[in-house]
């Protein structure tokens, strides 16, 4: 809601700063079609220096709490990040945003403190204090200057450990959630990716707002948000990380000390989550092309959308590649979209790993009348690169794009954490933030032909428009033989129809 | 270098803090040291070393921003700065991202209403490459019928996707449009659809020509370099550009004290809540009172612990988000006070509340453990600004251009910390009263007729 009207860049910003270093691309130049030829060549680049990544290390306390530490001495900053390995994917069905409901309210009272208090408290250290849920994953996270470690982190185990959620607590949050979402509900961007979710995963978990929906935000009860608590936050289902200007020594101690007598259940681990299992060689269910008629609409906001994989599929770093050569600012949908058309201010695409498979996703916001315009150049994109190999020309400079982003985002103490803690999350071994640099550099072209060809057909993707209708109906419709199309006071996020007017609409 | 204190010391300060938090209050800094330069044809350069990682930032930053839109062609700074990533006499289109992009690097340009700023950050194997693009772009411009408008279309997007398809786009938008009378300050950044339409490559030439000079400009490189080598390629590239002799145009025009409370209403399609801003005229960016109003800003603003949240969303629930926010300019400033409301409230209900804790402010003094949380948020934002070489890089530019001063990239901290409840209550009352008051409130259009799209909303 907080946004500056001052400041208008080129380009949406695409996160903090650090880059490693690449030897041998070259930049060269070639003539550039009717424009002058050059009179002068770019000096080269001078021998690469190497990069040292930082290496975590880890304890495990008795009671079954992992943490792990990661020094970056450069400046006086500390984050601490409590991750709990379940987040909005264990909602049940009619109770979209409990679990994300549950982590924002940790913050919000404790056994010994107010929520007023709690933030007052950290924020007189200066500090940022922050809990929300995610997919497969909840999260609380301080952020402080190190000499105030201690006193945040004494906070940070007290909301994990200790929240009350008292009614008006509940009832508040309630409504600020109601609110915020009948906001998002007025924005094109947010309601296309809404209804992918359901899209592609259907009434399946992953396929439910994160944050709940008109519906079930009035039927969640305290009992519930209790009962998430008890099943999914102890010290055997969570990760503490450190990282910043904090010594492994130092970090073990507070762990030690604020989070040793958190008691483990007698019970066993709740089995997890039954997730969307999907069987990836079925592939995704017939194709479906939703348009969201919202008249008055600034803009349309197009997206494409089908199941991709998760984070510990064994082609994950073929996956990343492969969305590196679409994504970025000069990948290929923001070259045809923006750069050679002028159709958007920027196109996109994710491959949004998870513990199951999850969505990949590409989007852009453009003018109405050029809704389906776009729509068909994000497909044929897509197909292009299941059908034609990528040449080393764009292959490399790409792959240094997504070596250049993963090193940035290890520059801030925040950003190193969330890394971290991505891998703990997955079980995965935390030396592959030591290997992605020679696991990205290993994915061939042939891969990447397959991975497109096989896991992100063009053919199988979902496609959504949510926009002023009237201005893009006609068009879409000559290119696609079933459209959907439902006025926004229609929509239904509560299940896969997606129409409130069907039948078999949950929460009746 | 002194970067930081060293971590031992910071550890016994935490082992050995009481519980009361006012007693480390105080955040140190490390500063930044910076190098200073300036070339024959009026180029200033800040340099930075910091070898911890094999990165550099290098920044350009120019004295010309959206206040400097030409007439009749609002948005045109913004629109201009798009236009540095096409070509140049030596560089065909888009080859900037080639030089940055390509080899794991960044590079992205933003326009404010007194300052365009350019930076890309690369590893540090590429300075020499990147202060050769940089200077070649000052230098020359190549642009051409068909990249201008297919780069028009893309800022008309841009437009689109801020102020048209945002619920609260039109409401942001309107607060320098009502806000100002005279300053260009009046006319938004992004411009608008008509006169962005209206631009022409005549006017791209010309504005290069303008404003893209070295003695309007100052070079800003954090990070990984040798000095001397340094040295040698920014006299090497950018001191062959010439200084021009033609004057630089300068905005002379000076924003009249307001003289009576205005109300405006604005209207937009799918406003689910509405929203009111409240905005005054403050002092410019460099003026005494700044620190003073940050503080009280930090008091009002930051986290949920601030007076607005803890007021209007937390305790009376009137509304859904609170702020204020002081936007403090080279020329004038302005403070504003913004709320989207809770569902079922009135738009006067939240005015009223914000009023009421403008009036607070005002009336009695803050605590001191209220001023030293502001001030600690402020210091510990700055810390984590300065995490990154370009986030030091933004800090010097700010510094040496909008303030005109470098060297209050170090001193301006300790000037927060010296900020009392007394300032923060003398501003309150200086800057905030009836007359200097604009009002704009924010609601949805009436329902729009019902229309009939395509196949009448079915599936087929």
């Amino acid at each position: 809601m907080r946004i500056s009207p001052v400041d208008i860049s080129r380009r949406l910003a695409f996160g903090a700063v650090f880059v490693v270093a690449l030897a041998g691309v070259a930049a060269a130049q070639t003539a550039g079609g009717a424009q002058p030829a050059p009179q002068e060549t770019p000096p080269p680049p001078s021998a690469p220096r190497s990069v040292a990544v930082p290496r975590p290390v880890e304890k495990s306390l008795k009671n079954g709490l992992r943490v792990v530490v990661v020094e970056d001495r450069d400046m006086p900053l500390v984050s601490a990040q409590l991750l709990v390995r379940n987040g909005g994917e264990v909602d049940p069905p009619r109770l979209s945003g409990l679990a994300d409901m549950t982590a924002s309210l940790l913050t919000k009272g404790t056994k010994t403190r107010t929520a007023p208090q709690i933030a007052d408290e950290v924020e007189s250290l200066g500090g940022v204090i922050t809990s929300n849920a995610g997919w497969d994953a909840s999260r609380a996270f301080v952020n402080v200057s190190s000499p105030k470690t201690e006193r945040a982190l004494a906070i940070l185990a007290d909301v994990v450990r200790n929240p009350v959620f008292n009614d008006e607590e509940v009832e508040r949050l309630r409504q600020q959630y109601l609110d915020s979402l009948s906001v998002a509900l007025n924005d094109p961007g947010s309601v296309a990716s809404y209804v992918a979710s359901r899209v592609v995963f259907g009434d399946a978990p992953y396929g439910h707002p994160l944050s709940g929906t008109p519906e079930s935000l009035k039927l969640i009860r305290r009992e519930d948000i209790v009962a998430l608590h008890a099943k999914y936050y102890r010290p055997d289902n969570a990760v503490l990380v450190f990282g910043g200007d904090i010594r492994a020594e130092e970090a073990f101690r507070l762990a030690e000390r604020l989070f040793g007598d958190w008691a483990r259940p007698a019970g066993a681990l709740p089995a997890e989550a039954a997730a969307a299992k999907r069987d990836a060689a079925a592939g995704p269910a017939a194709r479906r092309v939703v348009v969201v008629d919202m008249p008055g609409a600034g803009q349309a906001a197009v997206v494409l959308a089908r199941p991709g994989i998760s984070r510990t599929d064994p082609t994950y770093f073929s996956g990343i590649v492969t969305n590196a050569v679409l994504s970025g600012y000069s990948g290929r949908l923001n070259q045809e979209i923006r750069i050679k058309r002028g159709l958007s201010y920027g196109a996109r695409s994710q491959l949004d790993v998870r513990r199951e498979a999850g969505p990949f996703v590409a989007s852009a916001q453009t003018k109405n009348p050029s809704g389906a315009e776009v729509a068909s150049l994000l497909l044929a994109e897509l197909g292009r690169l299941g059908n034609e190999p990528v040449l080393d020309a764009e292959l490399v400079p790409r792959k240094a794009v997504l070596i250049g982003g993963f090193g940035r985002s290890l520059e801030t103490t925040e950003g190193l954490v969330n890394q971290i803690a991505s891998l703990a999350l997955y079980g995965l071994s935390l030396d592959e933030i030591n290997n992605y640099i020679r696991n990205v550099q290993g994915v061939t072209a042939a891969e990447i032909r397959k991975f497109a060809g096989t896991r992100l057909g063009a053919t199988d993707a979902h496609i959504v428009i949510v926009g002023d209708a009237k201005e893009f109906l006609e068009p879409l419709r000559k290119q696609f033989r079933t459209v959907e199309v439902i006025p926004l006071a229609e929509l239904d996020l509560n299940t896969a129809a997606l129409r409130k007017s069907a039948a078999g609409a949950v929460n009746k | 270098m002194l970067r930081r204190l060293p971590g031992l010391l910071l550890l016994a300060c935490a082992l050995a803090a009481p519980a009361a938090p006012a007693a480390s209050a105080q955040v140190a800094v490390p500063p930044i040291n910076y190098r200073e330069r300036a070339l024959p044809n009026g180029l200033k350069v800040y340099t930075v070393r910091d070898a911890s990682s094999p990165t550099v930032s290098i920044q350009v930053w120019y004295k010309v921003g959206s206040k400097d839109d030409p007439e009749g062609r609002s948005g045109f700074a913004h629109l201009f700065e798009h236009m540095m990533f096409k070509g140049t006499k030596n560089m065909r289109d888009e080859m900037l991202d080639r030089l940055t992009e390509d080899v794991g690097g960044w590079n992205n340009a933003s326009t404010w209403d007194d300052y365009t700023n350019y930076y890309e950050v690369v590893p540090s194997n590429y300075l020499e490459t990147l202060l050769w693009a940089e200077a070649d772009r000052m230098g020359s411009l190549n642009v051409n019928d068909k990249n201008f408008k297919s780069e028009r279309d893309v800022v008309k997007e841009e437009f689109r996707a801020r102020v048209l398809a945002p619920p609260y786009g039109r409401l942001f938008y309107a607060i320098e449009r009502r806000s100002f009378t005279a300053h260009p300050y009046r006319r938004p950044g992004i411009g608008s659809i008509e006169e962005l339409e209206a631009a022409t490559l005549e006017d791209v030439r010309s504005f290069h020509q303008t404003f893209y000079r070295p003695d309007n400009a100052t070079l800003i490189v954090v990070g990984d370099f040798d000095e001397k080598q340094l040295d040698g390629w920014i006299d090497k590239y950018f001191g062959r550009i010439p200084k021009p002799d033609r004057p630089l145009p300068r905005v002379t025009t000076k924003e009249p004290a307001r003289a009576a409370e205005k109300r405006f209403d604005e209207t937009g399609p799918n406003v689910p809540l509405p929203g009111v801003v409240i905005t005054y005229l403050a002092p410019p960016v460099a003026h005494e009172d700044a620190y003073a109003l940050k503080v009280a800003e930090s008091i009002l603003s930051a986290g949920e612990s601030s007076r607005l949240y803890q007021s209007l969303v937390y305790k009376q629930q009137v509304a859904q988000a609170a702020w204020a926010t002081a936007d403090l300019r080279e020329d004038q400033g302005l403070f504003y006070f913004a709320s989207i409301l809770a569902s079922g409230k009135q738009p006067s209900e939240a005015e009223r509340a914000l009023l009421a804790e403008l009036k607070r402010m005002q009336d009695e003094p803050a605590s001191k453990a209220e001023v030293d949380k502001a001030v600690s948020q402020l210091v510990t934002n700055q810390l984590r600004e300065r995490e990154t070489n370009n986030g030091k890089g933004d800090a010097l530019g700010r510094a040496a251009v909008l303030m005109g001063d470098a060297r209050r990239v170090n001193t301006d901290i300790a000037r927060l910390q010296a900020v009392t409840a007394a300032d923060v209550q003398r501003v309150m009352k200086k800057y905030f009263n009836d007359a200097n008051r604009v009002v704009i409130n924010y609601r949805g259009e009436a329902a729009p007729p019902q229309q009939t799209t395509g196949g009448g909303g079915n599936s087929r």
